[in-house]
């Protein structure tokens, strides 16, 4: 790795000097981060259910081949 | 059906009551990285988080707070790279000479500084080895790196502190 090694002691005093300079930290953690976790989450989309496709295929179908009957549609929607 | 099992498929009862069980376990991991209490509580939403959105790479019989924990570290590394030190190292200071308090207080902030200007890999190698003495097997998962190159990486830390202490003039 060249240069000047690195021997246990001054691994130690490396440490002392270290922990002299950095106050310790506390890791208690303070609150519930839940809240926050499920705001970043992104909302579910609702599924669709597949006779509700159904229903728009058929609705769909129906009007282009009787597109008199979009007032009826209008009319119940 | 377990609890990791659910999780999995994205149930999220399952989810919350997993984050409730592990939040303080990574906050209090990413905290001793990026010493900073608020830093650290957004780093473990962002954990979470996530972890929720990779929830299919997660294999329910593995260790969940071990996976939890790598994207952590993973995360503090980033925000260690993006937050580099501006200061100069060994800016002389200005004005009159400082009492002895002062200098004890210079001399702290000129090794906080020499740490920050590590590199983050081995800045987070040498805070957790170093500074929290975990564990070189917990450092070497959390990083996904084997224990032999931990113990390289904490060498070449020392290695770079020693010299910038000696710069310093701080051998106690």
């Amino acid at each position: 790795m060249g240069g000047r090694g690195v021997n246990e002691h001054d691994k130690q005093q490396v440490r002392q000097i270290l922990k002299r300079s950095f106050p310790p930290v506390h890791t208690e953690l303070g609150r519930d981060l839940w809240p926050a976790v499920l705001g970043k989450l992104d909302p579910c989309p609702i599924p669709v259910p597949w006779y509700d496709w159904a229903l728009i295929v058929v609705s769909a179908g129906v009007l282009l081949f009787f597109p008199q009957l979009l007032l009826v549609f209008a009319y119940h929607l | 059906m377990d609890l990791f099992q659910r999780f999995a498929l994205g149930e999220i009862d399952a989810f919350e009551t997993l984050v409730r069980r592990f939040q303080g376990n990574i906050y209090a991991w990413i905290v001793r990285i990026v010493r900073d209490p608020g830093i650290a509580e957004d780093l473990t939403v962002e954990t979470l988080w996530r972890a929720y959105r990779a929830r299919k790479q997660f294999r329910p019989d593995g260790n969940f707070a071990a996976w939890l924990r790598r994207i952590a570290t993973n995360l503090a590394l980033d925000h260690l790279r993006r937050k580099r030190p501006e200061q100069s190292l060994l800016a002389e200071p200005a004005g009159t000479p400082p009492t002895d308090h002062v200098l004890e207080q210079e001399i702290r902030e000129k090794i906080q500084q020499a740490f920050r200007r590590l590199p983050a890999k081995l800045q987070v190698t040498a805070t957790l080895a170093l500074l929290e003495e975990q564990p070189y097997e917990e450092i070497a998962d959390a990083l996904g790196i084997s224990v032999g190159a931990v113990k390289v990486r904490v060498f070449r830390a020392l290695r770079v502190l020693r010299k910038q202490l000696n710069r310093l003039r701080v051998s106690r």
